[in-house]
């Protein structure tokens, strides 16, 4: 294996849609092994770069790679990637057992792999009982492992989050990032995008992104740190960041 | 991605398809029972024979020979009798009112004037706000006295002792639909419209209802290639597609007398290549719409035109030139030209091999054209 390729590189992308410039020179890397989050407010492009990431949008400028390739030319990309959109993307008409079929199959995973992996996943997000129940009548948490679920089967290498913590309740949230870092654990590069500043120290590193592009970048602890004001208490993430969008602003 | 892997995608695209449209029960409706009723509904409604032209009549002679005339110009069917005015104004204005659709006006001294052997002038008044009504009407009107005159003028050559003239009689001999009845040849264009409907709106709606629940991108991640996921959502639609086909032939044969005389294999080939070429249009429909609502629109942009350029309301014959052209473009004038040729006709590949193959043509293009449109557009 290579060891210089990086599971994840966006190298200056910009995208503008219509009058909205919603990547302006985004740049960031994540290698195997790391929980990497962007973080910003709404609109801040977030979903934008996770999306060129996962090969489903076109780069104005810029280049994203995925394990050294493509993701928008090279199809191999999509065997070891997993998406979780932000917005609903499960048949809300299927029941949970044939989401993970339909998606296990799209990915042609054999029949006694898709058995085993499911029950597994099954297990690890409690979703065992409710198999036979419809997407649309689970609660949001649920759903939101179910999503989870489905782009974990074929255990991708690199793994895209988008807002997954968006309307879930404080328990299922926590669960999910206790996932998280197992998975990170096992390898796996995890990118994750929040609007949630207290979900930044859980990550290994943070970039925070505003107006498409990052203001900072680094490990959440050295960030405190170096934003601490000798004679003050600690700032919490929150007051770090709203400080720095102040100042790009200003 | 080997061909397994391919055929292992294809087979989840195609059930989930089948389970979400077996499970939307106004969907089946769609697909199965709405075709049915219209079939039948149209079918019985849908009449070209022009009969029963509610005519009022005004004599201003008031003799038995006027009489007589009124009375038999409107036995024959085509003119029915709507009632007697005794003048013209009173007349138009049964026609302003649309309780008539003609006035037949005999004017005064009629009688006296046949007698006498001088030209006599009968006027009829006509709302030609269907032309085809009309032009019915005034025909049954024209051959009627056509025939009053030319029997006169044999009388009165007879009777002055000379031969009379020489006649030329056409006989007509139908072929394919003796009795002329409109259900043989409509129906088999009433399936072809009601298909193109059925079919163009799924596909067109499926794709865009993905894009709009948001399932699209989370599908378009897997390793799957555009063409099986568009193989995937065309499929099942074309074997329900190919159930309606048999069910309508079989109302039209039950209901309407629509004969078979053609093969079936035959129809069962343009069956299958109707169903791709509507069914490809839909997914491109689909491929440039962002909802199910501009997907719907869509679908009805193509289905007008396609409908009533199918021929199957009027002849595609009496279209201009550049038009009749474009209509090699359109599946369903296809479709109905095979359906009639081989039911009606029984006609055989060889009659109707070039239909078959604008179809396919059209069918293989229009899913290329879907696939790879679907491919740059998410690139």
């Amino acid at each position: 294996m290579a060891p210089a390729v990086p599971a994840v590189e966006a190298r200056g992308l910009f995208r503008r849609f219509g009058a909205v410039q919603a990547l302006a020179g985004l740049t960031f890397q994540v290698e195997r092994g790391e929980l990497y989050g962007l973080i910003g407010p709404d609109g801040a492009g977030k979903t934008t770069a996770i999306r060129a990431v996962a090969g489903l949008l076109d780069p104005d400028q810029g280049e994203a790679r995925v394990l050294g390739l493509d993701p928008l030319r090279d199809p191999a990309v999509r065997e070891r990637l997993g998406l979780m959109p932000q917005q609903y993307s499960l048949y809300r008409d299927l029941t949970v057992a044939e989401n993970l079929q339909f998606f296990a199959r799209l990915s042609a995973l054999p029949r006694p792999v898709f058995r085993e992996r499911a029950e597994r996943l099954l297990g690890i997000t409690r979703l065992a009982p409710f198999t036979a129940r419809r997407a649309d009548q689970l609660s949001g948490g649920m759903y939101k492992k179910l999503a989870l679920a489905c782009a974990l089967l074929h255990q991708p290498e690199v793994l895209l989050l988008d807002e997954p913590t968006n309307g879930v309740d404080p328990v299922s949230r926590r669960e999910l990032w206790a996932l998280l870092h197992e998975f990170v654990e096992g390898g796996m590069a995890v990118v994750i995008s929040t609007p949630y500043m207290d979900e930044a120290e859980r990550c290994h590193r943070v970039g925070l992104v505003h107006h498409g592009r990052l203001l900072l970048e680094g490990a959440p602890e050295r960030l405190l740190a170096a934003a601490r004001v000798e004679g003050l208490p600690r700032p919490t993430f929150e007051e770090l960041f709203i400080r720095e969008i102040e100042g790009a602003a200003a | 991605m080997s061909l397994a892997s391919a055929r292992r995608q294809l087979g989840a695209v195609f059930r989930k398809e089948v389970r979400q449209t077996v499970r939307d029960r106004r969907v089946m409706f769609l697909l199965v029972v709405a075709p049915l009723i219209q079939t039948v509904v149209f079918g019985a409604a849908v009449d070209f024979d022009v009969d029963r032209v509610p005519t009022v009549v005004v004599d201003h002679d008031q003799s038995d020979v006027s009489r007589e005339h009124a009375r038999r110009l409107l036995a024959d069917g085509t003119l029915l009798r709507a009632g007697d005015f005794p003048g013209a104004e009173a007349a138009e204005h049964e026609l302003d009112d649309g309780r008539a659709a003609a006035a037949l006006l005999l004017p005064r001294g009629l009688a006296a004037d046949l007698a006498a052997g001088r030209p006599a002038e009968v006027q009829l008044l006509l709302d030609g706000t269907d032309p085809n009504r009309a032009a019915t009407a005034g025909a049954a009107a024209s051959r009627y006295f056509g025939e009053v005159g030319e029997r006169l003028a044999r009388q009165r050559l007879e009777a002055a002792g000379r031969p009379a003239p020489a006649q030329v009689v056409v006989t007509p001999r139908v072929f394919f639909n003796p009795r002329l009845k409109t259900a043989p040849y409509i129906v088999p264009g009433i399936a072809g419209t009601l298909l193109v409907i059925v079919t163009t709106l799924v596909t067109a709606m499926g794709l865009a209802r993905e894009r709009e629940m948001g399932t699209l991108e989370q599908v378009m991640v897997t390793p799957i290639r555009p063409l099986w996921l568009l193989l995937g959502k065309l499929l099942p639609y074309l074997v329900v597609g190919s159930f309606d086909v048999l069910l309508l032939i079989g109302v039209g044969t039950w209901a309407f007398g629509v004969p078979i005389r053609g093969s079936l294999l035959v129809l069962a080939a343009v069956m299958l290549v109707y169903l791709v070429s509507t069914l490809s249009i839909g997914l491109l429909i689909s491929t440039v719409s962002q909802t199910q609502q501009q997907a719907f629109l869509g679908g009805f942009l193509f289905m007008m035109p396609a409908i009533l350029l199918s021929g199957v309301m009027t002849p595609i014959a009496a279209m201009p030139p550049w038009l009749q052209y474009l209509t090699i473009l359109n599946p369903v004038r296809h479709f109905a030209e095979v359906m009639r040729a081989v039911l009606l006709r029984g006609a055989g590949f060889g009659d109707v091999w070039f239909q078959l193959a604008c179809l396919a043509v059209l069918g293989v293009g229009i899913l290329g054209v879907a696939a790879s449109r679907f491919r740059t557009q998410l690139a």
